[in-house]
């Protein structure tokens, strides 16, 4: 998972995302506002258990702050720093 | 549905209605009252007292949940909501209370004692309204709504009332109060019986294992006693709030300001433990968590949540932010662990099992306890709605339940701004210098 590109990771950050966590509809995009699209406390921790799950990365509570958590590109790419620096 | 006299059948209660409903049998039984919850709004001039009433009443004559009778189903089944029994129910109560004096900073008296003033399960009484107008709404009007529990959480009473008032400006239909499919029987497979009480067993074993240094509560573990609520609402300032809100983001994070507030109310209620010089044992804390999926609009009718429970000691309680970081490791392993699933589960089983057992066996685990105080941090309350039936919100908040044992309980919300902590507490639960103990450490964590 370590050579994922940042597209690969946002693809699977978008997943995780329409795959229950979020009730969005066809225009919830990789560029969608996570917080204007209902991401809240319960839910970003839930993503961020699925993302270790499928990364073996935790994203340490202090990252989740509101520009990485403008969009599932934007969360992708930190997670891209994280596992270049793991 | 097209009316209460044309509809059939039932609907059942959730898993978290049945725990609610076991604990309102217990308040019923041991102290006359029934479990609560209020939320208030203090308007301005030109609330429309009529149409409220009107809205109200056409409400209650399509939608039977308002005024439908629960009970088992055969006398034995899962606990229902009888539709077709709703037509002989009692519309809703909706009472206008005129006042010639001032309106004052504190609600009106008459706001507590419809806390503990009974409402019905069983005969449909499931909610009730008051105004009291000043100078016959010239200089503004409260207003509470006042319901059994089990009929909406926080979340859905919040979508009740804004509805409600898009239902009086023309914008939403009546019957499209709930949305379609809200008040539609149950889908979608449950796990295996077996799994269920796995995951039930496993929220049990983790709430037994907080009893290794059990709470204890203000009040104590009291049963008989009559229920006898009031509560105090201590709004800040904007200048205030902004602060607050500033250091919750920085001190627990952006997305988890709950756990400040949590802190902030742990430490108040050690700061009165300590002024008694009694040994709390541990603060033992259930967090409601909304289950509603994210993003979506959401049930208004019922309760959709589970509960995260907290512990923290006194020997935590000098260091502010190592207790918040302690809580905040706390909530990610409970998250981890499955705990809101399993509470899911394990509510469920309040369908089934006799309301007295199983309320008996929630304060059993903890020593005779409940829980060592209630809390709540619902963020933004009606964010957006500016006028309720033609007046402008000067302010509102919820006033949650809480049963004479633990006697206390703090909900936080934000309107406009403005932070509204709200303090519900059973009579005799705190001393005149204790409520002044909170409330200086309370408001001085807030603050920072």
């Amino acid at each position: 998972m370590s050579d994922a590109t940042p597209e690969e990771l946002t693809q699977r950050v978008f997943e995780i995302l329409r795959g229950g966590l979020l009730d969005v509809g066809a225009d919830f995009t990789p560029r969608s506002n996570l917080v204007a699209a209902g991401l809240d406390s319960l839910a970003v921790t839930q993503l961020m258990l699925a993302i270790e799950e499928s990364t073996g990365v935790w994203i340490d509570d202090s990252l989740l702050t509101p520009e990485n958590l403008e969009s599932a590109e934007s969360l992708a790419n930190l997670l891209h720093r994280q596992l270049r620096g793991a | 549905m097209t009316g209460v006299a044309g509809f059939h059948g039932s609907l059942p209660l959730t898993g978290a209605d049945c725990f609610l409903r076991a604990f309102d049998h217990e308040i019923q039984r041991l102290n006359g009252a029934n479990h609560v919850s209020q939320l208030v709004l203090r308007l301005g001039p030109g609330f429309d007292a009529e149409g409220f009433r009107r809205v109200i009443e056409e409400a209650a004559r399509v939608h039977p949940l308002l005024r439908a009778p629960v009970a088992r189903r055969l006398g034995f089944g899962p606990p229902v909501f009888r539709l077709g029994a709703a037509a002989r129910c009692p519309m809703p109560r909706v009472e206008i209370h005129d006042q010639a004096a001032e309106r004052a900073e504190a609600v009106p008296d008459l706001f507590f004692s419809r806390l503990n003033q009974p409402l019905s399960l069983r005969r449909g009484e499931l909610i009730r309204f008051d105004a009291v107008r000043y100078a016959g709404g010239a200089t503004g009007t409260d207003l509470a709504a006042s319901w059994l529990h089990l009929l909406f959480d926080g979340a859905g009473s919040e979508r009740f009332m804004r509805r409600l008032d898009e239902c009086y400006r023309g914008e939403r239909q009546i019957a499209e109060l709930p949305d379609a499919d809200e008040t539609a029987p149950e889908r979608g497979a449950k796990l295996p019986f077996k799994e269920r009480g796995r995951a039930a067993q496993a929220w049990q074993t983790a709430h037994e294992a907080m009893a290794a240094r059990p709470p204890r509560s203000l009040a104590g573990p009291v049963r008989r006693t009559p229920q006898a609520l009031r509560y105090s609402v201590d709004a800040f300032s904007a200048q205030e709030t902004a602060r607050v809100v500033a250091t919750a983001r920085t001190r627990a994070g952006f997305l988890t300001p709950m756990l400040f507030y949590l802190a902030a109310a742990l430490r108040a209620h050690h700061a009165v433990f300590q002024a008694r010089g009694v040994d709390p044992g541990s603060y033992v804390v259930p967090l409601p968590v909304n289950l509603r999926p994210k993003g979506g609009e959401g049930a208004v009718f019922r309760t959709h949540v589970s509960l995260m429970w907290f512990q923290a000691f006194p020997e935590q309680m000098e260091d502010f932010d190592a207790l918040v970081a302690d809580l905040k490791a706390q909530r990610v392993a409970a998250i981890r662990s499955g705990q809101i699933e399993n509470g899911v589960h394990a509510m469920d089983f309040a369908r089934i099992a006799p309301r007295r057992l199983y309320a008996h066996m929630a304060r059993r685990t903890l020593h005779g306890e409940l829980c060592s105080f209630f809390f709540a941090f619902t963020d933004g309350f009606l964010p957006g709605l500016g006028e309720f039936f033609g007046a402008e919100i000067h302010n509102g908040f919820h006033v949650p339940p809480v049963p004479p044992s633990p006697g206390s309980c703090i909900a936080l919300s934000l309107r406009e701004g403005h932070l509204n902590a709200t303090h519900v507490v059973q009579r005799g639960v705190f001393s005149d210098r204790e409520l002044a103990i909170f409330r200086e450490r309370l408001r001085a964590d807030l603050l920072g």
